[in-house]
């Protein structure tokens, strides 16, 4: 990533995401991942999905396709990226009361 | 009743000090005035009026004796013993509250023996006063606290680290307005003096004594009276504090404006304390002429009104017949629209809230647009010379006048709701000035003794002609008054019974120059500018004008409604509450409330005085005369003027006195008022009947109170007290 680098195709994740490997580099180097295009610079690592997240990071060594302990139900929920700072982020309601009660006029027939 | 016993007091031979000098002014026209003494200060020489107490002399030197239950306001009670002072010969320290100079007395208020007697006092007030001070609200303005700091010994040889021996005393429930800690009293009895002197409700008293003295209502009972919030400012500690406010803030955390009351016409002077722009507490600020220090309870808590039901963005009624949100532009432009379409049919109904710029740029918009249907809600008659001469709607002899007062006759009016601390000061002439005090209209319980001449109206007729037992009293009165109540004037004969009044105060002969005995005590904060401005009082000609538009100036106490109106005339509120007026309204213009605009009001008595801003506007709202400023642009007849200097020089065009801050411009011409007002119609026989006639009346009277839910819980809780068997 950001780097000219050769590996291994290990696989592409559903939203376009290429993950790659090779082992001539030392550990903690030698997985990478390559943003699909429509990111263009905008990517960020809250855009890798959880079945390859723990590829990514050492947790396991096989890669989502070739790990058949992983559970699969239907009521999975899609991977989202961290939506801070645009316009779909996650805001609370808030809780306090406003200062100033607004009058509401009354329904007339 | 604590004039019967004041006047035992006058005749016999014990003489309180304070007392005297009271009847010493009484009679100041005969008696010489007595010779003054010498007194020293801290070796500073100072002449005095006999009768002076020390602490009184030693406040004229600018030396402040400190004190927790002398308050020049009230009787001396001499119990606090913080005023101790050394007097030079004398083996012991005198209260210097209590104790009258003598000639060549050499007082002492910071010699060791003084020092020692202080430190000593506060050590006995500290032994039972719990160490609450971060947790209560009197902290950081506590009489208490300060004085410890500043005359309290400097160690502690309190050693009751098992808190064993602190006075623990049960709290009181006063009602939803005041808060009890009581065992945090020191027992001071202002609140006790407040409520007897001043207030004129005997239920507070003091049971037991020693260590075991409580403050209390003897019996389980709400402290019901229209002043009951004052006590609050009175008490040096904790142990009574206002309700709504409490755990709310510190006094160091609040920004305090000087401001002006609008709930009742007297315009007591108020200091807005806010905080993230928020009202949070609203306290009374001394003026003598006007509230003195103290301030009616619906001013004092109806704040939190200011939170609720309020306009916060425009409407208009969209084509489902219902009241939508809206932006400015639009708002603007419907009723710019509505404007120029209805061309002269435009009439205006100024509430009793509204303020003179606000009222004076409607007018001129009206004027513009070719209308003179400008009228206020409440009525005022217009035969004769109606309120063309000021003196026929003013309260003339000024509210501290009353105070000199030596026959009061109040026809149709309740002060006592009606203007509380009006009310306060006829208590006070009533007792300290022995006034002889008459009503005509209903029996109501005004908190002093007065004689009843009946419900009817015919009784002013009786007084006049002098078949009424009270016609010699007022006759021969060397000050008497006559107060009318504004609304009595709304009668059909109104006309009629205010050229009664007028004769009948043109009989008192032997006045002194300059008293004025008609007086018109008026009820909103609005009326006496609106009749300055020139609004028509009364809605009626409105009736007959059927008018296409009718703009509401924050009119809410229903005077027109819908059926009065054409089926097609278009309703514009302007406001700053959601109440009776923007229910009918077609456009709704969100305006600002008394704490959120500099505005101009004018008092009962003629004295211009002005709010500020203590906070913004909530959401949307306005000034109310940018509003009408704005519209007027839009419709192409543009108001010249654009800040709050250029309207305020139109105001002083319309009327000058309106800018001058702070005076009363005085009324004259009775005579040419009450020879124009030479009415034929007979006052009629019906019964006078006042609006507010109990406590329970007095809360909820306008639209910021009826909103407000600490009036809604005063309500109920006087409704409840009444229910009691006490």
């Amino acid at each position: 990533m950001d780097e000219l680098k050769i590996g291994t195709l290990k696989g592409i994740d559903k939203y376009g995401n290429k993950y790659y490997e090779n082992n001539r580099f030392f550990y903690g180097r030698n997985r990478w991942i390559e943003y699909a295009p429509k990111y263009g610079t905008d990517y960020d690592a809250s855009q890798v999905p959880a079945e390859w997240y723990g590829w990514l990071h050492y947790k396991t060594d096989l890669t989502p396709d070739k790990d058949p302990a992983r559970p699969k139900y239907k009521w999975m929920v899609d991977h989202t990226e961290n939506l801070s700072g645009f316009s779909g982020a996650y805001i609370p309601y808030s809780t306090t009361r406003p200062k100033i009660e607004a009058w509401v006029p009354p329904k007339s027939s | 009743m604590l004039r019967s016993t004041l006047s035992k007091v006058l005749n016999g031979s014990k003489l309180s000090p304070n007392l005297v000098c009271v009847t010493f002014r009484a009679s100041s026209d005969v008696a010489k005035k007595p010779e003054k003494i010498e007194v020293f200060i801290d070796d500073q020489p100072v002449l005095v009026d006999p009768g002076t107490t020390v602490l009184q002399a030693a406040a004229q030197v600018g030396v402040e004796i400190p004190r927790f239950c002398y308050h020049e306001r009230l009787a001396v009670a001499g119990n606090c013993r913080m005023c101790l002072v050394e007097v030079e010969k004398s083996p012991k320290p005198v209260a210097a509250c209590a104790m009258p100079v003598m000639k060549g007395w050499r007082i002492k208020t910071n010699s060791d023996m003084t020092k020692k007697a202080r430190e000593g006092v506060m050590e006995f007030l500290l032994v039972n006063h719990p160490l609450d001070c971060p947790i209560c609200d009197q902290g950081g303005e506590c009489d208490l606290q300060d004085q410890s700091m500043a005359f309290g010994s400097d160690r502690s040889r309190f050693t009751d680290i098992q808190f064993s021996g602190k006075r623990a005393v049960e709290d009181k429930d006063l009602g939803p307005l005041i808060k009890t800690v009581m065992t945090r009293c020191i027992h001071c009895t202002r609140c006790i003096r407040f409520a007897s002197e001043v207030a004129g409700i005997d239920d507070l008293g003091t049971t037991g004594r020693g260590s075991d003295m409580q403050i209390g209502t003897y019996v389980e009972k709400f402290f019901m009276s229209e002043l009951s919030g004052n006590v609050i400012d009175l008490c040096p500690v904790g142990a009574l504090t206002s309700k709504p406010y409490s755990f709310t803030a510190r006094p160091w955390e609040i920004r305090k404006i000087d401001s002006i009351d609008v709930f009742d016409a007297v315009g007591s002077n108020i200091v807005v304390s806010t905080r993230t722009n928020e009202v949070l507490r609203i306290l009374p600020r001394t003026n003598e002429e006007i509230n003195e220090e103290w301030l009616a309870d619906k001013s004092r808590f109806a704040y939190d009104g200011l939170k609720r039901q309020r306009l916060i963005t425009p409407m208009l009624r969209d084509n489902k017949n219902q009241l939508t949100p809206v932006d400015w532009e639009a708002a603007l432009l419907t009723v710019g629209k509505v404007l120029q379409q209805a061309g002269p049919n435009v009439a205006a109904i100024a509430g009793g809230m509204a303020d003179a710029e606000t009222l004076v740029a409607v007018k001129d918009l009206l004027n513009r647009l070719g209308s003179e249907l400008t009228c206020t809600e409440h009525v005022f008659p217009m035969d004769g010379s109606g309120t063309d001469l000021r003196s026929s709607y003013l309260l003339n002899n000024k509210i501290s006048g009353v105070e000199e007062a030596d026959a009061v006759l109040l026809i149709g009016t309740n002060p006592r709701f009606e203007a509380p601390l009006l009310n306060s000061r006829l208590r006070k002439t009533y007792l300290h000035n022995e006034a002889e005090i008459a009503v005509i209209g209903p029996k109501v319980d005004l908190t002093y003794d007065y004689h009843h001449l009946g419900t009817s109206a015919k009784a002013i007729n009786d007084v006049a002609n002098g078949s009424s037992p009270f016609s010699k009293v007022l006759k021969n009165a060397k000050k008497p008054l006559v107060i009318i109540g504004a609304d009595l004037l709304k009668r059909s004969d109104g006309a009629a019974i205010l050229s009664a009044a007028q004769s009948l105060a043109a009989q008192a002969t032997n006045k002194p120059e300059g008293w004025k005995v008609l007086n018109v005590l008026h009820k909103v904060a609005s009326q006496v500018a609106a009749l300055d401005i020139g609004y028509t009082p009364g809605v009626d000609k409105i009736r007959e004008a059927k008018p296409k538009v009718l703009f509401l100036i924050g009119a809410d106490e229903g005077a027109i409604n819908k059926e009065d109106l054409p089926s097609d005339c278009f309703i514009i509120y302007q406001g700053h509450h959601g109440d009776q007026g923007a229910c009918i309204a077609d456009a709704i213009l969100p305006g600002a409330a008394y704490t959120e605009k500099q505005a101009t009001y004018v008092n009962t008595e003629g004295r211009a005085q002005q709010t500020l801003v203590a906070v913004s506007p909530p959401g949307q709202a306005k000034e109310d005369w940018k509003i009408v400023r704005a519209v007027s642009e839009i419709i192409g007849m543009k108001l010249p003027y654009d800040d709050i200097n250029e309207i305020r020089s139109r105001l002083n065009e319309v009327a000058p006195h309106l800018i001058r801050y702070g005076d009363v411009e005085g009324a004259n011409y009775f005579k040419q008022a009450s020879q124009l007002l030479q009415e034929k119609k007979s006052v009629d026989d019906s019964p006078i009947d006042v609006k507010i006639k109990d406590l329970q009346d007095y809360f909820m009277t306008d639209a910021i109170s009826r909103a407000s839910p600490t009036m809604a819980k005063c309500v109920q809780a006087v409704l409840k007290q009444k229910e009691s068997k006490y």
